[in-house]
């Protein structure tokens, strides 16, 4: 399940926004959402997981002897 | 994680949060129009312009209008220097963008069709949206 953590300062009323739980460039979608809500952000960092490629695991299937 | 965002700017982008977070604060009388005049105290006109405008009588004794004016990245607050320092005890920018990113949090969680879970820790509150 995917994850959208806010941290919000009430002393200053700064914003912070993690996405977490989505690999690759899906979360730019999610990042596109908060922006057009919020505006565009100060610091813009992807982290780790946004570089790692979703694993697919191609289904082989047997050969049929004749 | 996946990405990291901070907003550090104070621009609202979202007209109808932006009235949403304000009504929290208890301004529920506004205008609305373009390059709305602002006034003072002593009723003088202030040389600035605003897109929507909370009239002095409904802010303070001694408060000036307050407006937010678009631009392009969003709505900016026109406040004067004595209201800032005085209104909500000084807090005004803090609380109205405090009020408006919980509003952002809870379009994002409908937008998604999510669950939102909500702690302090410390001096920051953390709002997590699972979808």
């Amino acid at each position: 399940m995917a994850e959208i953590e806010f941290t919000i300062d009430p002393a200053t009323g700064q914003l912070e926004v993690h996405v977490k739980g989505m690999r690759g460039p899906a979360c730019q979608d999610v990042a596109k959402l908060v922006e057009a809500l919020v505006g565009k952000p100060a610091v813009d960092r992807n982290t780790s997981e946004y570089f790692l490629k979703p694993r697919v695991h191609p289904q082989i299937q047997p050969k049929r002897s004749q | 994680m996946s990405k990291y965002l901070s907003f550090r700017d104070v621009v609202f982008k979202d007209r109808r949060l932006l009235l949403a977070a304000l009504a929290d604060l208890g301004y529920t009388v506004v205008e609305e129009g373009q390059a709305l005049p602002l006034f003072g105290y002593q009723g003088d006109r202030r040389p600035e312009t605003a897109e929507i405008v909370i009239r002095r009588n409904f802010v303070g004794a001694a408060s000036n209008d307050l407006g937010l004016a678009r631009t392009d990245q969003g709505y900016v607050p026109i406040i004067s220097e004595y209201d800032l320092r005085v209104l909500h005890g000084g807090h005004f920018l803090p609380k109205l963008r405090t009020a408006y990113s919980e509003h952002v949090i809870e379009e994002v969680r409908k937008r998604l069709h999510g669950t939102t879970r909500r702690t302090v820790e410390g001096t920051v509150v953390k709002i997590k949206v699972r979808f």
